[in-house]
């Protein structure tokens, strides 16, 4: 568990000594318990931060229109850093212009499933962690729950709970919590194709294109989206079956192996998409086909920019 | 006009009742979401939910709607889709999404008469359904609404323990229920419970804001950096907008292929960058800051301005689904605080 204090002291220190132009990390609204990504643009801005289970969000987002030539201040959880490594292997941003803020990640808290098992927690004023469980606070109540029910999905098999690049580190190193075996993907795999197609009907047809899943992607960073040039068109702005699919499998390729698997795309969408099916599906054959995770190393090259001599492919030799 | 009590099991052959002269569309549970969708059975409706997770908006005024075909062979042919006939009812709708439909009124039947938007919303008759546990973000009486407002509706629907209070408030709403027989009369101490549901309805709002001036408030701030500190965390998607049951900008766009195609009209925007783009190339809104902005001028100065209605109904939709947790209540309060 990461003191909020100890954060905030950390924070000052960077402000003091690394000219930073904003930290960007975690604070709470007015209301105390809604979790919100944060700016910290002075050191009197530090007294805001905060970290606690509830930080969800992957602030990485924040980092893919860098422009600036200045240095930038982030807190990342292990699962948000593989973002930006995979950031930087793109070249959206060098290392020497970071200053990475990493959290030792003992899993956060999925606010639907949160809701869903426990209703009465509408809004939790605090929570800490205890071994394998988490203790909420609401209504003045204590309420203690088994992390494993609550947590989101990814965190469940997290291979990275300690951010793999930093500049400071919070919390002690976590060891993994389990090893992903995509058994969700497998799981589906079984299915038959009209099975899979009835599924994917189902969900596209609900889309309502809002592109929260793209705006909120760490690595969705085109300078013009495919979903929004005109001529050519390569998707008709209808809400239909048809565009949504094509919306929805386009961006899937496009974040190829790029994806590090962080499901903000699913965690924000309003229509409740499992998006990261597909992300982690193509995760999952990426990993096989290539023996490539990305996000891993910021010396590694980004997988569709490699290239090798004696590929098998008749066409690459 | 009477008052009337339907048992709950009896909702079932209202649903019959209904589908035999009327199209009908009311919230259907899907996975873990409620959506209003065209029914067809009574078994497709649930009415036990706190809010539908998209606002009615839809049913008068379709994400994607198809304005006229063309085809072009020797002659261009153009062909605009014929308007619905048989009258629609809406079931299990909220009061603050009911009052959205004031606001399209004025969007769409004022200066400029829409007869898309006309043809849906002349047949329709909408029974409501009074919120009785309003959720978390709901601030519906802050901004001229309540749990069981009437406004906008021609039956109103309250949940009491084993059966319905309904309020038939007008003629199309006597004429909805004409001939259905599993409706009782109101006594006055079905009149007493339901009044205590409302009254606790009432007390169960969480949130509350001042709208008072808050147009005049805005004219002074409008250059504050206050918009900025909001807008830095705006990712710029379209939630907020098509989450929301007033907002109604759209865009028109013709798709084609090969000698054939279609004028569409589809929901817009005015957070997405493209938006506000004009064909030059320049953005005259050309940072999330001047987008999100003007989404909350919009609705609490130039709307209260030019037509004398708030452009917010307190659904608190906006504010559970943002990405980053923007939240309209806390931009109003504390607009109240900044100075200029």
């Amino acid at each position: 568990m990461v003191e909020g204090t100890e954060l905030q002291r950390e924070v000052e220190k960077i402000f003091d000594t690394a000219n930073v132009q904003y930290v960007i990390g975690y604070s709470t609204d007015t209301r105390g318990f809604q979790v919100i990504p944060f700016f910290a643009k002075k050191k009197q801005d530090v007294a805001h931060l905060i970290f606690s289970p509830f930080c969800v969000s992957n602030l990485a987002m924040y980092l893919k229109n860098y422009k600036g030539s200045g240095k930038i201040g982030i807190v990342l959880k292990g699962c948000d850093c593989r973002a930006v490594i995979q950031l930087m292997t793109e070249k959206r941003i060098a290392r020497e212009n970071l200053v990475i803020i990493g959290v030792s990640c003992g899993g956060v808290i999925d606010q639907k499933k949160l809701q869903k098992k426990h209703p009465a927690i509408d809004n939790p004023q605090e929570v800490m962690e205890k071994d394998d469980d988490f203790i909420v606070m609401a209504h003045g109540k204590h309420h203690q729950i088994p992390k494993k029910e609550i947590v989101l999905e990814k965190c469940l098999h997290c291979e990275h709970p300690t951010p793999l690049i930093y500049d400071v580190l919070l919390g002690e190193k976590k060891q993994p919590y389990g090893s992903d075996s995509y058994a969700d993907v497998r799981e589906f795999e079984e299915k038959s194709l009209s099975d899979k197609w009835k599924f994917w009907e189902t969900h596209f047809n609900r889309c309502i294109r809002c592109y929260a899943c793209r705006n909120i992607c760490p690595v969705c960073y085109c300078t013009q989206c495919s979903a929004e040039q005109l001529n050519p068109q390569w998707l008709r702005r209808s809400v239909t079956l048809s565009e949504n699919t094509v919306w929805h499998l386009t961006r899937a390729f496009h974040v190829a192996g790029r994806c590090t698997g962080c499901g903000e795309c699913e965690r924000v969408c309003p229509m409740d998409i499992p998006l990261m099916l597909l992300n982690r599906k193509i995760l999952k054959e990426v990993k096989e086909l290539f023996e490539y995770t990305p996000g891993l190393s910021v010396d590694e090259t980004s997988l569709l920019a490699i290239y090798k001599p004696d590929d098998p492919e008749d066409c690459i030799s | 006009m009477k008052n009337v009590i339907i048992k709950k099991q009896q909702i079932p052959d209202l649903i019959k009742h209904i589908l035999q002269q009327y199209v009908l569309w009311g919230p259907v549970r899907e996975d873990n979401l409620i959506l209003y969708r065209l029914i067809n059975s009574p078994q497709q409706i649930t009415l036990d939910f706190q809010k539908v997770s998209l606002p009615p908006k839809k049913i008068v005024f379709p994400q994607t709607e198809t304005l006229m075909r063309f085809c072009k062979e020797k002659d261009m042919t153009v062909e605009v889709p014929s308007f619905p006939k048989k009258p629609m009812v809406l079931f299990g709708i909220r009061p603050c999404d009911a009052k959205s439909f004031h606001l399209f009124d004025t969007v769409f039947l004022d200066d400029c008469k829409d007869p898309y938007y006309a043809s849906k919303r002349k047949t329709m008759i909408s029974v409501g359904l009074t919120c009785s546990a309003p959720p978390l973000n709901c601030f519906c009486s802050s901004v001229g609404g309540n749990p069981d407002d009437p406004t906008g509706f021609d039956v109103l629907m309250t949940e009491l323990t084993d059966e319905y209070y309904l309020e038939i408030l007008t003629e199309k709403g006597e004429t909805l229920l004409k001939g259905f027989k599993g409706c009782t009369p109101a006594t006055n101490q079905d009149l007493e419970k339901k009044n205590e549901v409302c009254d606790r309805a009432k007390k169960g709002i969480k949130r509350e804001i001042s709208v008072k001036n808050i147009e005049t408030i805005l004219d002074t701030i409008f250059d504050s950096p206050y918009w900025e500190t909001i807008a830095e965390r705006c990712i710029g998607c379209g939630i907020c907008t098509f989450l929301c049951p007033t907002c109604h900008c759209f865009d028109i766009q013709d798709e084609t292929a090969q000698n054939k195609g279609a004028r569409v009209r589809i929901w817009d925007s005015c957070m997405y960058q493209e938006y506000s783009c004009q064909a030059s190339g320049h953005n005259p809104r050309a940072t999330q800051m001047n987008r999100l902005r003007n989404r909350i001028y919009h609705k609490f100065n130039y709307l209260p301005k030019n037509h004398q209605v708030l452009g917010c109904v307190g659904c608190g939709r906006c504010i559970d689904t943002c990405p980053v947790h923007i939240d309209i209540v806390e931009i109003i309060a504390h607009a109240r605080e900044v100075t200029q």
